[in-house]
């Protein structure tokens, strides 16, 4: 990962389903405890802005895609198996 | 078929990456890790939920009045109904996360989360207690385990208990209102804004005629107002307190059937009720039987001090002239003047520690002889003394005795060692006059007087006027002065 880079991540969720308040609460603590608040979230409701999943061509909710630094990466469920989500993001602890 | 060149067109890697999302989306499913999709349908997108039967849990709570909510395991806020935000006076927006459990205290707080453990395998039920601006809230939570979608949670519904406490607290309140009523020793009565007497405790029953609940205040109790008999009647103050003036502290007598009348005093003031208008009075009767009595007694202790007191310096002034009239020097004036007043002192502290009441002729002739009774030895006698006389015959019979003690040191029995004195009751005189014996024995040679000095004069005239007076001789072997104290009100046997 280059430190240059701005690193952003985006995170797709349907209003307040279970599974969306979870992969909001588990990306909260994921990004306090291991990433420093390096990153900068975006959460996107596709309930309220269904037409924003075709930018990066969601079909299951909640999925988070890491946009930067490249290459875009998707991870898909509710954020609970935080080892597999900190290996997608290719952070070394 | 046109695969080839789109095919073509993606590298292996892009291919492969979108091998990979494919099987991560249908992990994800398999696993319940997600529950919406999105759906390409044409030119837009629309997303489905997965949640299955928690939609219409969804709605059908959102029907409810009562509060519910679901959360997962965590203690965190999946779903709040609009019953439950206006339960807690908030926002659904401001209810997440673990919002709710932060509205209540730490005790409240550590109860819920217990809650929360325990009804993830079986139904539970909790009380909390908090404040919603500044009024106490106690809810009843019950917890139960819920499938809500693809997630294991617990449902919690919130009743709100606050009114069904607040009416048991009502209820303690009043069952205490009565005991404080019942337990009251002045007489109670309360009425209604018409005038109807509606409770009144065991001391008011005493004094109301039978059965009063639902009479007429009038009815109930028979007053009589002293000072203005014409003019007041009960149901005056009654109307006045319901009113809303407050009257107090009047004086009245009360008649019933099975007592004599009774003062009383009265005070009635207007009933409040949580602080609406006057719902009638309260009216409360003090007895003043006891303090009334206490007043006449010590109005008649005030004038027989006065009198007394008036008395007592008549007697001084007489003492002062005739001893005066008697002495030749004023050593002599001095020595007999200071006898007789400290005579008269000595009676007085008697009667004052006996309150002037039950002093017995033993103790005034006790307190002239105590200087000779203990080097005596046996010389000094008395008998039937143990006789209660009132106050004017102690202070008489004080200075009488003080004669005849000042008398018998300087000439007769206790003059000499061998001298003997004996007091005794005689008799009862046909008249009813006690008649007492003051006899001296084995003293010098006695021999009259030759002219009347004060004491002799003070003993014939003491004790009144009728039967009462004291007789003088001067026996040669002894002095002899009979005694005789009126019978009416002047002693009385024991």
């Amino acid at each position: 990962m280059t430190k240059s880079e701005p690193a952003k991540l985006v995170l797709y969720v349907a209003g307040e389903t279970p599974k969306s308040l979870a992969a909001i609460r588990n990306l909260e603590k994921i990004c306090s405890e291991h990433l420093a608040d390096k990153y900068k979230v975006e959460v996107i409701d596709l309930k309220k802005h269904p037409q924003l999943a075709r930018e990066h061509g969601i079909v299951a909710i909640p999925t988070l895609v890491k946009e930067l630094p490249v290459p875009i990466r998707k991870i898909i469920g509710d954020l609970s198996d935080t080892q597999k989500v900190l290996v997608h993001l290719a952070v070394e602890e | 078929m046109t695969v080839v060149p789109i095919v073509s067109a993606l590298t292996r890697d892009e291919l492969e990456a979108r091998l990979e999302e494919a099987e991560e989306t249908l992990r994800a499913i398999r696993e319940g890790e997600i529950d919406a999709l999105v759906v390409s349908g044409g030119a837009s997108e629309q997303v489905f939920t997965l949640e299955g039967g928690a939609q219409s849990y969804r709605s059908f709570m959102e029907a409810m009045d009562l509060g519910a909510a679901a959360f997962d395991t965590d203690g965190q806020l999946l779903y709040a109904n609009q019953a439950l935000c206006t339960l807690l006076d908030r926002p659904v927006a401001t209810l997440r996360g673990q919002a709710v459990l932060e509205l209540f205290d730490a005790v409240n707080q550590a109860t819920f989360r217990r809650l929360l453990t325990q009804a993830t395998t079986e139904r539970q039920s909790a009380e909390i207690h908090f404040k919603v601006e500044g009024t106490d809230r106690s809810l009843l939570l019950t917890g139960a385990p819920l499938d809500f979608g693809v997630m294991r949670c617990i449902a919690i519904t919130f009743t709100d208990i606050s009114a069904r406490e607040q009416a048991a607290a009502a209820r303690e309140s009043e069952r205490m209102a009565k005991a404080i009523l019942a337990s009251a020793n002045e007489a109670v009565i309360v009425c209604d804004r018409s005038g109807k007497v509606t409770h009144l405790n065991a001391a008011a029953t005493r004094i109301c005629v039978d059965d009063p609940i639902g009479k007429d205040f009038d009815e109930a109790i028979t007053l009589t107002f002293a000072e203005a008999a014409e003019l007041m009647s009960g149901a005056d103050i009654v109307t006045m307190a319901a009113a809303g003036t407050p009257v107090q502290g009047l004086e009245a007598a009360v008649k019933t059937s099975s007592f004599d009348v009774t003062d009383v005093m009265i005070s009635a003031a207007p009933l409040l009720v949580a602080g609406e208008r006057t719902s009638g009075c309260v009216v409360t009767l003090i007895n003043l039987t006891q303090r009334k009595a206490a007043e006449r007694r010590q109005s008649l202790l005030m004038g027989e001090l006065d009198h007394r007191v008036k008395n007592t310096l008549a007697m001084v002034l007489a003492i002062s002239a005739r001893t005066a009239s008697n002495e030749r020097t004023i050593e002599n004036f001095q020595k007999s003047f200071s006898g007789r007043i400290q005579a008269l002192a000595a009676t007085h502290t008697l009667l004052s520690s006996a309150s002037w009441e039950n002093l017995q002729i033993k103790d005034v002739l006790a307190i002239e002889l105590t200087p000779y009774t203990t080097l005596s030895g046996g010389r000094i006698a008395m008998d039937g003394l143990d006789v209660a006389v009132d106050s004017k015959t102690a202070v008489s019979l004080g200075l009488v005795f003080h004669e005849l003690t000042t008398n018998a040191v300087k000439y007769g029995a206790l003059s000499t060692p061998k001298g003997k004195l004996s007091v005794s009751r005689q008799a009862i005189a046909d008249d009813g006059a006690l008649i007492l014996e003051w006899r001296e024995t084995e003293g010098p040679l006695v021999t009259p007087p030759k002219t009347s000095g004060f004491g002799q004069t003070l003993i014939s005239r003491s004790l009144g006027s009728g039967s009462g007076g004291a007789k003088l001789e001067y026996k040669p072997e002894g002095v002899v002065c009979r005694i005789s104290i009126p019978r009416y009100g002047h002693f009385h046997m024991g």
